[in-house]
């Protein structure tokens, strides 16, 4: 669904991305993994359309993103739960979903798309009227996702949803995104925790330093000696 | 040398001591709208100094200055907590405050039968002290680029010393530099203090120039004048305020056909200017460019990090 | 004890329409998180196509209005596309120059068609001052009065009621996220400039029509004051600046009785000042956090 070609972005003279490819099948969960600095973030911006390329494309289906502003990436059908949530601190959970359905006409069916969310995130629906900015973490990050998930996207991008949370929520936040997995969501997940990831994803990348180093299966994540030192902790005796 | 000639260059000079000013507060970070209050106290100090008390200029000159760098620390401290856009505007409050008080200040003095002094929105006239001294026009003009010759080696030494570290460090990340030991504090006090000083000479040496000055002049436009000069030049260097004046009182003003349309042309270039330099001309990368250049280019070798070895 | 309640109800009305200079600036600096040092010039622009229309057609005090709205959005568009939009994230402060730079050229491009220093401007109200018991109103100031009030209200309806104040208080609440949420961020800044210059126009010609005319310090005075009342309501707080327009009108008023104006001034900017000291998010906005602070950082 989404294929990323040489990617490069920089920040003045420093090359954050330096020549990323990768693709994202649609219906399944792909996670990215990678230590901080790698340049994930950095990429979910680019996709997002809030930062330019130098060089490089990204086509969704076929349509070419780059140089297109973020809110016509927005009406491509993509959408970004950013780092860090950035929920509207003084709006209420009410309207910041409604701000995440901002490109879309139909009241009707977003009233509909609101309740589901209550629905589907009971703690929102219990501070419907409260504002964002007073939630806790795990429910701002709750909202972060609700209010991406108001645009119907057809690709979902989430980044580091689980920074900051108490593994706890964290293990709430993957519900929910093994929920969205089983309704058919398109997502693509950054992530530090590759624990979680793991449960969810079906198929890794890994970033460092700016260039994808390993592209694969979790099977093949998982044997990998290497990364199995570096990012999922584990100590085996070698053979 | 024709007088107008003379005169513009003075003035150039003058001007580049408040644009100094603001500079130097730009270095630690903030951006300062109200210098003119102390390029004011300056002037009128100083002017009561020579006209009033019958001191010398070097004294009255001095006396500004004092006057003027202790007007600054002490604003200095309360809006120490200020940061930012909250800062400007402090300054520019505090800056109209002063240029209101000025209006409302009289201390005349008989003179040889004249009241002579500041007489609250009327000004102040008659400083004569270097009509009554016999100094002529280019005997102040050196005097002048004297005076600013000796800021500018300031300056130079200053960008080389742990001084001018500190300050470029406070400007980039105030938190960071408190976390290195840096009593931030203390030293944008201490900023405050000399871009005070240097206004309040600027300031004294426009009252004898000019031989009269009042309120008026000490307007917000002043003020915002002289941090654009910064903005415009360029901040990686106190030459970059310098070039600011010279585009604007220099070329502008001596190209008289450009009389009635000065401002049109000149804030329309400012304007573009800034969209493709958001930094100014003569900013830090360019700085460090020119520099870089010219160490490669020249025999001589500059400055303790040449000697590390580095071809 | 009348003199008092004389000079707060002055001090209201003349103060409603520091609100609304005030409104027009915190509206900017909310959305764009930058300050705009041509607001005041840019509203004088419309100012003098009103006064332009007056003395030499005699238009009428309708023609006149719309001319001086019209005239301080079209310049405040110009000064949006020439100062703001161009500029990278990072470029506030060369923003802010910029602006101060267009200031100067548009003061001077006025005084360049309208040279003398100062020109006539019609009547809002030319009847005699109303009665309310012991106390005068001016039917003009009163005008103001109700003028702020419906601007206020239409702006709190604009802002919570339509989609465009949805984009707006996003934008303002946090711009990456408006952005990710699909608000067109670079219109609905543009909109809200214009939007701005509108309510600075109509507050400027509100002022000139009580004053009956308009000199060539109105641009300096309109950015002074709607600065000020911005700065004690509470920096990007919609209330807060009607808040602090009433506030510093109704000190004005009494230090303008008691002391005279250049006092008046003094006091004014020493409110400022004491303000910015003390409590420096104002009377209703939030105390800057380092985020905020940064907006005007060279850095």
């Amino acid at each position: 669904m989404l294929e990323i070609s040489d990617l490069v972005t920089a920040y003045g003279k420093i090359e954050a991305l330096k020549g990323v490819s990768l693709q994202i099948a649609g219906g399944r969960i792909t996670c990215l993994l990678g230590p901080n600095g790698a340049g994930k973030t950095t990429l979910m911006m680019t996709i997002a359309g809030i930062l330019q390329p130098r060089r490089g494309s990204i086509r969704l289906d076929g349509a070419e993103l780059v140089g297109l502003s973020p809110a016509r990436i927005v009406a491509q059908g993509v959408a970004l739960v950013p780092e860090n949530r950035l929920v509207f601190p003084q709006m209420s959970v009410r309207e910041n979903l409604l701000a995440g359905a901002y490109q879309r006409g139909d009241k009707a069916g977003i009233s509909a798309d609101i309740e589901r969310m209550y629905q589907r995130f009971p703690r929102l629906a219990e501070r419907r009227e409260q504002l964002a900015g007073t939630l806790s973490g795990g429910e701002q990050q709750m909202l972060a996702v609700a209010r991406a998930l108001m645009s119907r996207p057809r690709l979902l991008l989430m980044d580091e949803p689980s920074l900051g949370l108490a593994p706890l929520v964290v293990a709430e936040v993957f519900r929910i995104v093994a929920d969205l997995d089983r309704d058919g969501t398109t997502i693509f997940l950054v992530e530090q925790n590759a624990h979680m990831a793991l449960q969810v994803a079906r198929h890794f990348y890994l970033m460092e330093q700016g260039r994808v180093t390993f592209d694969g299966t979790p099977g093949e994540l998982a044997e990998d000696e290497v990364i199995q030192r570096a990012y999922l902790g584990t100590r085996r005796a070698t053979a | 040398m024709d007088d107008y000639l003379i005169g513009v260059l003075s003035n150039i000079g003058i001007i580049s001591f408040i644009a100094l000013s603001a500079y130097v507060l730009l270095l630690t970070g903030e951006i300062s709208f109200g210098q003119q209050a102390f390029f004011a106290i300056g002037a009128y100090a100083s002017g009561i100094a020579t006209a009033l008390w019958h001191w010398p200029l070097a004294a009255g000159l001095a006396w500004g200055a004092a006057a003027a760098a202790a007007a600054a620390a002490l604003v200095g401290v309360p809006t120490l907590r200020l940061h930012g856009l909250y800062f400007a505007i402090a300054t520019l409050a505090f800056a109209e405050m002063v240029r209101l008080l000025f209006e409302l200040f009289h201390y005349q003095v008989l003179i040889d039968g004249e009241l002579v002094g500041p007489n609250g929105a009327e000004g102040f006239r008659n400083i004569r002290y270097i009509f009554d001294n016999n100094i002529d026009a280019t005997e102040f003009l050196v005097l002048v680029y004297v005076l600013l010759s000796a800021t500018l080696l300031g300056f130079f030494l200053l960008e080389r010393s742990r001084l001018g570290v500190i300050f470029r460090m406070t400007g980039e990340d105030e938190v960071l530099a408190e976390l290195s030991g840096v009593a931030v504090g203390r030293y944008k006090v201490l900023a405050a203090g000399i871009a005070g000083t240097l206004a309040g000479i600027g300031g004294g040496l426009y009252a004898h120039l000019t031989t009269y000055v009042e309120p008026r002049i000490f307007d917000v436009m002043l003020g915002v004048h002289s941090l654009a000069y910064g903005l415009i030049g360029g901040l990686g260097t106190a030459l970059g305020p310098l070039a600011g004046v010279l585009i604007d009182i220099g070329v502008l003003e001596s190209t008289r056909w450009f009389a009635g349309y000065r401002m049109i042309v000149f804030g329309g270039l400012v304007a573009v200017l800034l969209i493709v330099r958001p930094r100014g001309l003569l900013d830090e990368v360019v700085v460090r460019n020119i520099r870089k250049a010219w160490r490669r280019t020249s025999p001589l070798r500059l400055g303790p990090h040449e000697k590390q070895g580095q071809p | 004890m009348t003199d008092f309640v004389q000079n707060t109800l002055d001090g209201l009305m003349i103060g409603s329409s520091y609100g609304l200079l005030a409104l027009g600036f915190t509206l900017i600096f909310g959305v764009m998180r930058r300050l705009n040092l041509s607001y005041g010039p840019s509203i004088m622009v419309g100012a003098y196509l009103g006064t332009f229309v007056y003395v030499q057609f005699g238009a009428s005090p309708i023609a006149v209005a719309a001319l001086a709205v019209a005239g301080a959005v079209l310049a405040g568009i110009y000064v949006e596309r020439l100062c703001f939009a161009p500029m990278g994230p990072g470029a506030g402060i060369a923003s802010m120059v910029s602006s101060f730079a267009i200031w100067m050229q548009l003061e001077q491009a006025a005084i360049l068609v309208l040279p003398r220093h100062t020109y006539p401007y019609p009547p809002l109200a030319a009847v005699a001052p109303l009665m309310l018991g012991p106390f005068m109103v001016r039917l003009d100031h009163l005008i103001m009065l109700v003028a702020a009030i419906a601007l206020s209200t239409g702006m709190h309806l604009l802002l919570y009621r339509t989609r465009f104040g949805l984009a707006l208080r996003a934008i303002i609440g946090n711009p990456v996220a408006a952005h990710l949420v699909g608000v067109n961020v670079r219109t609905a800044m543009l909109g809200a400039f214009a939007l701005a210059s509108g309510i600075g126009g109509i507050a400027g010609y509100l002022v000139l029509a009580a004053d009956q005319q308009v000199t060539s310090m109105f641009g300096m005075w309109a950015t002074i004051k709607g600065l000020i009342a911005m700065m004690i309501g509470g920096l990007g707080s919609i209330p807060g600046a009607v808040l602090g327009g009433l506030v510093l009108g109704i000190i004005e008023m009494h230090g303008q009785w008691y002391f005279g104006s250049q006092v008046r001034d003094l006091i004014a900017y020493f409110l400022l000042f004491a303000c910015l000291v003390l409590r420096p998010g104002g009377l209703l906005g939030d105390a800057p956090t380092r985020e905020t602070a940064a907006y005007g950082r060279r850095a």
